[in-house]
C-alpha cells in the first residue's frame, strides 16, 4: 500500500460513529434593507478603501488620475481603461511590483464585510497584489448582503475559474498589526484601495 | 513538584508590567470577537451548523479527501499524501530541489511547525523566507511562535527596531527613488511595518518558490483557500511560478456552501474582524506555473479513533479558545511545551505525545470560557478534565495531590473522623502566620491562607434547625 491508501484506510477503520450534514438551508444570514449602504460603509471604515461613486457620463479615467495625482504608472487589461502596463503582457511578472495603481474588476460586493469577489481576468495576478494601489470596479447591482449569498452565486456560475483557475475576496488594502497590535495599512500587498461603484 | 507550565508562569509573571499588557493585549482581542458574535443575530446558528459540518466532514473524510484529490488532480495540480512528518518533510524538499529552488517564500502555516519544515530545509541549504511578518520578526530573532494567530505580540517595538537595524532592513530604504526618513521614534510600528514591506517585496521577487498552508480544503471544487490580512500568500503565489500547499487532512470541507459558513467564522472569531482582507481560492497552477498539495496525516487519523478527544478535529486554528482563556493571557505561550498553547494546544499536545506534554495540563481553571467561544464548539475543557484523570495512568499524577486525594478519601468516608477534623481545624488559625504562609502550604500560594470559620456549616445548619424548631 502507498501512503495514500494507508491514510485511507486509517481513516475508514478508525471511524466510528458517523453524522449527517446539516440542512443549512435554515441558516439565515443577515441582510440589509439597503446592502449597497452598507457595502459603502464598511468600505470606507472597517475596510479602510476609498470608495468613488460613478456615474453616467462620468469620466472613469478621469477619475482615477484624479484619485491619484503622484501615480506614475497605471496597469490594467480593463478595455477602455488607460495604462501604461497590461497584466495579460507583461514579459517579467515582477514588473508588476513596480506599478502605481493597478485597475481591476470586482465582481460580486459583500454588504456584511466589504470583501468584493475578483475572479482572476488577466495572465498575471501579481497586479491584484503587487500593486501600490487599487483600484477595483464594481457595479452597484452586484452587491449583496453577506457571504452565504456570495458563495450561492459563485458556485452557481460557470464563468469564474474557467479562463484561470484563481478567484480572491479583498476587503481594502493589506493591513497587519503584528507589531504591537497597532493597525498599519500596507503590509505586504497593495496600501491602498479605492472602490468605483459603477451605475 | 508544580508542571513546568506552572514554573514558566511563575517567572513570566515577576515583570508584571509585561503580564498585564499580555493579559490586556489579548483580552481586547476575546471583546473584538464579542462585538462580532453581538452584531449577529445567527451566531449560535452559524456555531451548530460549523460544528456540524465538521462532524460530518471528519466522519467521512476518507470519500471527501478521495473527490478534493481527484478533483485537484483534475485541474492539474499533482496531490501527494503523507503519513508523517519525515514523509512530508522529504516530499517538499523534493519538489524544492527538483526544481533547483535556493530560496522559497512562505505564508504562515502551524503545518509546517508542527513538521519542523523549516529546519530541514535550511540543513539541505534552502533559503527558507517567512513573509507573515510576525512570524518574520519571529524567524529573524530566532523565536518560536507565542500564539498561532499573532505569533509575535509579545515581542515590543524596541526589540523588534533594534532587530531590523542589526539584521540590515534600513538598507532598503537608501535604495528607493524616494528615500523615507526615519522618524522621530525609529521604533514606530508603522514605520517598521514599511521597513519590512521593502524587505519582504524584495524576497518575493527573489523567490523560486512560494508555500502556503491551507485554511481549508473544498472538496466539491478541489479549492485550496487561504486567508491572510498582509496578502503575504498571494504576494508568496504570485510571483514566484511554482506553488506548494501543506495541508493538514481536517482541513477539508464539503462544498462552497459549507466554505461560507467557515468564512464568516474565522476572522471574527480569531481576530474580531468581519473577513480577514483576502480570501483567496486556488483551483489550480498559474500560466505556466506548478501547483503542489501535500495532505499530511501526521497522527491525525489516529485521532479519529479516540472516542474522547477526536473532536479536536474540528478545530480551524482560529485561536479564539487563547485569547479568552485567563490562564493564557497570564501565562504566555512559551510557559506551555506543546507548540500551539492554549486550550487547544494542551488537548493537541497530548494527543501527540500524552507523557512528553502532560505538563500542559495544569494550565486550565476548568472555567470553560474556550468551549464558549470555540466556533466549532470543540469541548475543550472538558477534555482538559478527561486528561487530567489519565494521569495517573501515565505515571504523570502530582504526588502532593495524590496523597491529599488518598486522605479526602479517609476523611471523606469516616463521618466521625470528619466531624473531629473540622471541630478542631479552628486551631490552626492561631499557627503562626510565618508557618501557614509558608512556600511549604500551597494553599497559601499568591494569597494569604483562609481562616477557618469558628462554626462549621454543619453546626451552622443544626442549630438553625433546632431555632425553627422552637419557634
Amino acid at each position: 500500500m502507498n501512503s495514500k491508501e494507508k491514510i485511507l484506510s486509517a481513516l475508514r477503520r478508525n471511524t466510528r460513529e458517523t453524522y449527517e450534514m446539516p440542512d443549512l438551508g435554515a441558516l439565515q444570514g443577515i441582510t440589509f434593507d439597503d446592502p449597497v449602504a452598507q457595502f459603502v460603509q464598511k468600505t470606507t471604515t472597517t475596510a479602510g478603501a476609498r470608495l468613488v461613486e460613478v456615474h453616467d457620463g462620468d469620466d472613469l479615467n478621469a477619475l482615477i488620475r484624479q484619485a491619484y495625482p503622484e501615480a506614475h504608472i497605471f496597469a490594467s487589461n480593463i478595455p477602455g481603461i488607460q495604462a501604461d502596463m497590461n497584466p495579460d503582457t507583461v514579459g517579467d511578472v515582477r514588473e508588476l511590483m513596480r506599478v502605481d495603481v493597478g485597475i481591476i474588476e470586482g465582481r460580486i460586493g459583500v454588504a456584511e464585510n466589504a470583501c468584493i469577489w475578483i475572479p482572476q481576468a488577466m495572465r498575471e495576478k501579481a497586479i491584484c497584489f503587487a500593486s501600490e494601489c487599487l483600484v477595483i470596479l464594481l457595479r452597484r447591482s452586484q452587491i449583496v448582503s453577506n457571504m452565504h449569498e456570495a458563495y450561492a452565486l459563485i458556485q452557481q456560475s460557470d464563468e469564474y475559474f474557467r479562463q484561470y483557475p484563481f478567484g480572491t475576496f479583498i476587503s481594502g488594502p493589506s493591513k497587519t498589526a503584528d507589531i504591537e497590535s497597532a493597525l498599519v495599512y500596507g503590509a505586504q500587498a497593495a496600501r491602498g484601495v479605492t472602490v468605483c461603484l459603477i451605475d | 513538584m508544580s508542571t513546568i507550565h506552572a514554573k514558566r508562569a511563575e517567572e513570566y509573571l515577576h515583570d508584571e508590567a509585561v503580564a498585564l499588557r499580555h493579559d490586556a493585549t489579548f483580552f481586547g482581542v476575546r471583546q473584538k470577537r464579542d462585538r462580532m458574535a453581538q452584531a449577529l443575530p445567527e451566531w449560535e446558528q452559524l456555531r451548530d451548523a460549523a460544528s456540524q459540518i465538521k462532524k460530518h466532514t471528519v466522519t467521512h473524510l476518507a470519500d471527501y479527501l478521495e473527490q478534493f484529490a481527484a478533483n485537484a488532480e483534475g485541474h492539474g495540480v499533482h496531490v501527494h499524501w503523507a503519513q508523517d512528518a519525515d514523509e512530508y518533510n522529504a516530499i517538499v524538499y523534493d519538489i524544492l530541489s527538483s526544481h533547483n529552488v535556493k530560496k522559497v517564500v512562505k505564508s504562515k502555516s502551524m503545518l509546517t511547525e508542527e513538521c519542523h519544515l523549516n529546519e530541514h530545509l535550511e540543513a539541505k541549504g534552502i533559503d527558507v523566507v517567512e513573509t507573515d511578518l510576525g512570524e518574520r520578526i519571529l524567524q529573524l530573532m530566532k523565536l518560536a511562535p507565542s500564539h498561532i494567530v499573532m505569533p509575535a505580540l509579545h515581542v515590543h517595538r524596541e526589540e523588534i527596531g533594534d532587530c531590523f537595524r542589526e539584521k540590515g532592513l534600513m538598507e532598503n530604504l537608501k535604495s528607493q527613488d524616494n528615500p523615507t526618513q526615519v522618524p522621530s521614534d525609529p521604533n514606530d510600528p508603522t514605520f517598521l511595518t514599511f521597513v519590512a514591506r521593502l524587505h519582504l517585496r524584495e524576497q518575493f521577487a527573489q523567490a523560486d518558490a512560494g508555500m502556503t498552508g491551507a485554511n481549508f480544503g473544498v472538496a466539491e471544487t478541489g479549492d485550496v483557500v487561504v486567508c491572510t490580512n498582509e496578502g503575504n500568500a498571494d504576494m508568496s503565489t504570485s510571483i514566484p511560478r511554482l506553488h506548494i500547499v501543506s495541508m493538514g487532512i481536517e482541513k477539508l470541507i464539503p462544498d462552497l456552501r459549507s466554505l461560507a459558513v467557515f468564512q464568516r467564522l474565522l476572522a471574527r472569531c480569531g481576530t474580531g474582524q468581519e473577513t480577514t482582507v483576502y480570501t483567496s481560492h486556488f483551483r489550480g497552477p498559474r500560466p505556466g506555473g506548478e501547483m503542489h498539495i501535500v495532505l499530511v496525516d501526521n497522527g491525525r487519523s489516529s485521532i479519529l479513533a479516540d472516542p474522547e478527544h477526536w473532536q479536536t478535529l474540528k478545530c480551524m486554528r482560529c485561536g479564539a479558545c487563547m485569547n479568552t482563556c485567563p490562564v493564557y493571557r497570564r501565562s504566555a505561550g512559551y510557559s506551555y511545551t506543546y507548540f500551539i498553547p492554549g486550550p487547544i494546544g494542551i488537548n493537541l499536545g497530548m494527543l501527540r505525545d500524552a507523557k512528553r506534554y502532560a505538563d500542559n495540563v495544569s494550565a486550565c481553571s476548568l472555567c470553560m470560557s474556550c468551549d464558549n467561544v470555540c466556533p466549532v464548539q470543540v469541548d475543550l475543557s472538558t477534555q482538559i478534565y478527561r486528561w487530567r484523570q489519565r494521569l495517573d495512568g501515565l505515571g504523570r499524577a502530582n504526588a502532593m495531590k495524590k496523597l491529599m486525594s488518598r486522605g479526602m478519601t479517609i476523611l471523606f468516608n469516616h463521618p466521625a473522623l470528619y466531624t473531629t477534623t473540622l471541630r478542631f481545624s479552628p486551631a490552626a488559625n492561631w499557627l503562626p502566620s510565618a508557618l501557614m504562609n509558608s512556600a511549604l502550604n500551597p494553599w497559601a500560594r499568591g494569597h494569604l491562607m483562609m481562616k477557618f470559620p469558628k462554626k462549621s456549616f454543619h453546626q451552622l445548619w443544626k442549630e438553625l434547625e433546632k431555632e425553627s424548631r422552637n419557634q
